[in-house]
């Protein structure tokens, strides 16, 4: 029998080779001729002993794809995978190697991977570890409380499979993350189910663990717990209630340690299992065997109390692990579900995903837009403050655009999608705050190179204490004849110390210090409107001494408005106003604009002109009512024979202050000046105001004069101007404030600060700005509002603030904790002040302290 | 195919190294037991605390040997 079959995912000839090895090695294939061109190959079978799902299966297990064989092209993923060499060459250990012949091609690619089965930040660092070993992978942040990796790699040279099965490799699982909304209820479930198995685990050891440790105690202190009925102290009974504890709630620290072994690779659950397997195998020992003096006592409750209070620790971890990443909840529920699209004239509702570019979308009064897109018809007012965080409804009408999952209040309207899936705006939020949640913050590098050998390091400490107290420390200070160990043996001392070391040592507090903080952090941020895309801009924020603003469109509207009207004696402001805006209203000219806006604004009633004629560089002139309205420059009324001493002074006046005055004269005579200028945003002045406050210096940066920029300054409070630069020299004048020694934040809105923003130390853009500038800052502002320059640095001083405690804890906690285990106060005091199960206890409170302390940041107040 | 084979060296050799490094701490630890214990009327240590403490020793040491090794084989056969 002869059948052809498709090949998804060959990229060379040694792909084709590896398929050909594939289907020749199936019992019953005769012949094969695999065609890397056509993605296909075809199988010359005996039928009966072999069929063509094996040969697929065949095919699916070295790697790539099979299908029916088509000549259309495959979908978009096959063609991805096609790009990419998908070929796992396995050892005889079953390690992923890659194959030598492939090539770099030097563009790299980010991917976020879900991961599965990381029990401490321990087991972050072993993920990073692994995957930095492949060729190709450039850059690696795995978080262990979102359970995300991002990764940057090149695609030619190491594919998402190869990285999938070096984490699995080492015990964990991965995926590709998919859909957002699945992979959200994938998590939610994740983490339920994990609440879930913790709960009924702590249940147990709970349950059990007390008459356990009553027993155990009561055969050591049997006048103080006298009330302990007699048949709880029965080893042999304490033995089968402690093994049940070790087989239920304790069975994940001692299969997660086999897994993790197995693949040479250690975490907490080798601390945990090591402590209780040593405490419980001595116990045993001394129930069933006789190993003479100083064996007699068991150790059953230490045992049950450290799973007991390292469950109660998973937990707590779970619970609240959830929390930090509540913001990125947050914004996928506002997402709408279906959306009313207009289809051959008719209304018809569908799912949102199903609404494409183009569709007319038509809203209700109480509605969510699904997608984002431009009003065609109706009015309406939208409340946008889930997205810009405006509390006053915004008015739309048709032209205006508006953003997906915003609600619309008022009218009724249609409009049309211009951005669907993950275009819209509140996709791209999401994306935003998702990877900044991952990314690392510099201050992390420490916590990671001591999570990393953490672990090791904790073994190493154990061991010494064992031989200290063994061969020095149980002699030297009389232990055996204390009255707290009287008659315990030096081995029993000495493990029991040695466990306590193992269990105390937390390396989940100092591995979650930073991403713990920085996940509440960038939530918060985006909360109220501030997107910050990285640990690195938020480390770097705080630290930031000057500010450099684009005056237009950043600390100015970037519009020009109407500002003064003078009017000569025998004239009246609004006759002026009103000859001016005659004078402008054909005009296309910003300042003509100006000044018919600011006549329309004081309902002055402005006729045409009977004819018009603008004369560049000089002004325009009108005419209407059979007057001659000249509006312009000083040289335009001299032009023309018009004397305007009397009006000096105010024009004078006005452009020291930075304003565009002109003269208005009408047939011989000047009969006033109107002025236009560009004006501060609502909030300019009190954003300053802060900095300043703040010991931040502020600098203005604009091209234009420096009278007009001073005046502007001044204006706002802003101690340094820096004027007529030209937008391709913003960048250097940055580089020259960082080289006086200064941490610089540029904020701007244009593409022309694309090149500032990227210079800087952070690049803060504001929302209204173009999608280049948004791109090349660390920092944006989806607000047009200043005063959220201020709240970003604000949250980032409270964010590394916490990362600072935090670390301050989980270093502290292990630094004092692991002496004091180790019987350092023993000499001192006679008897070990923290006891296994304590240990255990201060451990799992630990871990649960750092991230209640991220959390805690909720609270505060950054605006 | 070298990277393969190179992986397979270091996977056996880290086991040789920490079998070997393991075996010699637990050897200094019976010795130093040992030594204790020699010339007194009433020895410091039991059979079974040298017993056990030999099993606690050698876990502990096959932990850390397990982890040092691999990274510096892996380190000398490149």
């Amino acid at each position: 029998m002869k059948e052809t079959i498709g090949i998804f995912g060959m990229t060379c000839m040694h792909c084709h080779k590896r398929v050909t090895d594939a289907i020749s090695k199936v019992k019953g294939v005769k012949s094969v001729d695999v065609s890397l061109e056509n993605k296909s190959a075809t199988v010359e079978f005996e039928d009966g002993v072999t069929n063509l799902n094996a040969i697929k299966q065949a095919v699916t297990d070295a790697g790539y794809e099979a299908g029916e064989k088509t000549f259309a092209e495959p979908d978009q993923e096959a063609q991805q995978s096609v790009q990419v060499c998908p070929v796992l060459i396995e050892d005889d250990k079953g390690t992923v190697q890659k194959p030598a012949a492939k090539q770099g091609s030097g563009a790299a690619t980010t991917i976020s991977l879900k991961i599965s089965g990381m029990t401490c930040a321990a087991c972050a660092a072993n993920i990073e570890k692994i995957l930095k070993k492949n060729k190709g992978v450039e850059s690696v942040a795995v978080n262990f409380s979102l359970a995300k990796a991002h990764v940057e790699y090149d695609p030619s040279l190491v594919s998402v499979a190869d990285m999938i099965a070096a984490i699995e490799g080492i015990g964990y699982t991965a995926s590709r993350k998919v859909d957002k909304k699945e992979s959200e209820d994938r998590e939610r479930k994740a983490r339920e189910d994990e609440i879930k198995k913790q709960r009924i685990n702590l249940i147990i050891a709970v349950v059990l663990g007390i008459p356990i440790s009553f027993g155990d105690m009561a055969n050591a202190f049997p006048n103080l717990l006298w009330f302990v009925p007699s048949f709880l102290t029965n080893d042999k009974l304490l033995f089968v209630l402690t093994t049940i504890v070790m087989i239920f709630p304790g069975r994940q620290f001692f299969v997660g340690t086999y897994k993790g072994l197995k693949h040479g690779v250690t975490d907490m659950n080798l601390l945990i299992a090591t402590g209780t397997g040593a405490a419980y195998a001595v116990s045993v020992a001394a129930t069933f065997l006789d190993m003479g003096p100083g064996y007699m006592h068991t150790y059953y409750d230490t045992a049950a109390l450290l799973i007991a209070f390292i469950v109660l620790g998973r937990y707590l971890e779970a619970t609240t692990k959830g929390k930090t990443s509540e913001a990125i909840r947050k914004l996928m529920g506002l997402q709408a579900k279906t959306a009313r699209i207009i289809v051959n004239g008719v209304e018809k509702e569908v799912p949102v995903e199903d609404v494409a570019v183009g569709d007319i979308v038509v809203m209700r009064p109480g509605e969510k837009l699904p997608v984002d897109g431009v009003v065609t018809e109706g009015l309406s007012a939208v409340d946008e403050a889930m997205i810009t965080g405006e509390s006053i409804p915004v008015e739309k009408n048709p032209g205006d655009t508006v953003i997906g999952s915003t609600i619309n209040k008022s009218g009724s309207f249609r409009f049309r999608a211009t951005k669907v899936g993950s275009d819209t705006a509140l996709a791209q939020i999401i994306e935003l705050v998702e990877n900044a949640q991952t990314s690392k913050a510099p201050i992390q590098k420490i916590a990671d190179v001591v999570a990393g050998h953490f672990i090791l390091a904790v073994h190493v400490l154990s061991l010494l204490a064992f031989f200290f107290w063994f061969f020095i420390g149980f002699e030297m200070f009389g232990v055996g004849g204390s009255e707290m160990f009287a008659g315990i043996s030096p081995f029993l001392f000495a493990l029991l110390i040695s466990i306590t070391v193992l269990v105390i040592s937390c390396p989940c507090a100092v591995g979650l210090a930073t991403p713990a903080a920085i996940m509440v952090g960038t939530g918060k941020g985006a909360e109220n409107g501030i997107l910050i895309k990285g640990g690195e801009s938020l480390e770097m924020a705080h630290k930031i001494n000057t500010i450099v603003f684009d005056k237009t469109g950043t600390l100015t509207r970037g519009e020009p408005q109407l500002t003064d009207v003078i009017q000569t004696a025998k004239h009246s402001e609004e006759e002026v106003l009103r000859m001016a805006a005659i004078a402008e209203k054909g005009s296309e000219h910003p300042l003509g604009e100006a000044i018919v806006k600011g006549a329309a604004a004081r309902n002055i009633n402005v006729p045409d002109a009977e004819s018009f004629k603008a004369i560049p560089g000089h002004g325009v002139e009108a005419g209407f009512g059979g007057k001659r309205i000249l509006l312009g420059t000083r040289r335009l009324m001299a032009d023309n024979g018009i004397d305007v001493t009397h009006l000096n002074a105010s024009m004078e006046k006005m452009e020291n202050e930075g304003k565009t005055a002109m003269l208005i004269g009408v047939d011989k005579e000047a009969i006033g000046i109107v002025a236009v200028a560009d004006t501060l945003k609502e909030h300019s002045k009190d954003a300053v105001d802060r900095l300043h406050k703040m010991g931040i210096e502020v600098v203005m940066i604009t091209g234009d004069n420096a009278r007009t920029a001073s005046a502007i300054a001044k204006q706002v409070g802003i101690d340094r101007v820096l004027a007529e630069v030209l937008p391709e020299d913003k960048a250097s004048e940055i580089k020259k404030l960082q080289a006086e020694g200064k941490i610089v934040a540029m904020v701007g809105d244009g593409i022309n600060d694309a090149p500032a923003l990227t210079q800087s130390d952070v690049g803060i853009a504001m929302g209204a700005g173009t999608d280049v500038a948004m791109e090349s800052a660390g920092i944006v502002l989806i607000k047009n509002d200043l005063l959220d320059v201020v709240a970003s640095i604000r949250l980032s001083r409270l964010t590394m603030n916490k990362i600072k405690q935090n670390l301050f804890w989980a270093f502290g906690y292990n630094s004092i904790g692991i002496p004091l285990a180790a019987g350092i106060l023993y000499p001192f005091y006679h008897t070990i002040i923290i006891t296994p199960a304590l240990a255990a206890a201060f451990m799992a409170m630990s871990s649960v302290s750092v991230t209640a302390n991220s959390l805690l940041m909720k609270r505060s107040r950054i605006k | 195919m070298e990277e393969i084979v190179m992986k397979g060296k270091t996977g056996r050799y880290s086991l040789i190294a920490s079998i070997v490094s393991s075996i010699v701490i637990v050897v200094v630890f019976l010795a130093l037991a040992l030594l204790k214990n020699s010339g007194r009327a009433n020895p410091l240590y039991t059979d079974v605390d040298i017993m056990a403490g030999m099993i606690f020793v050698f876990i502990l040491s096959m932990i850390v040997s397990a982890s040092v090794w691999p990274g510096i084989i892996e380190k000398r056969l490149k």
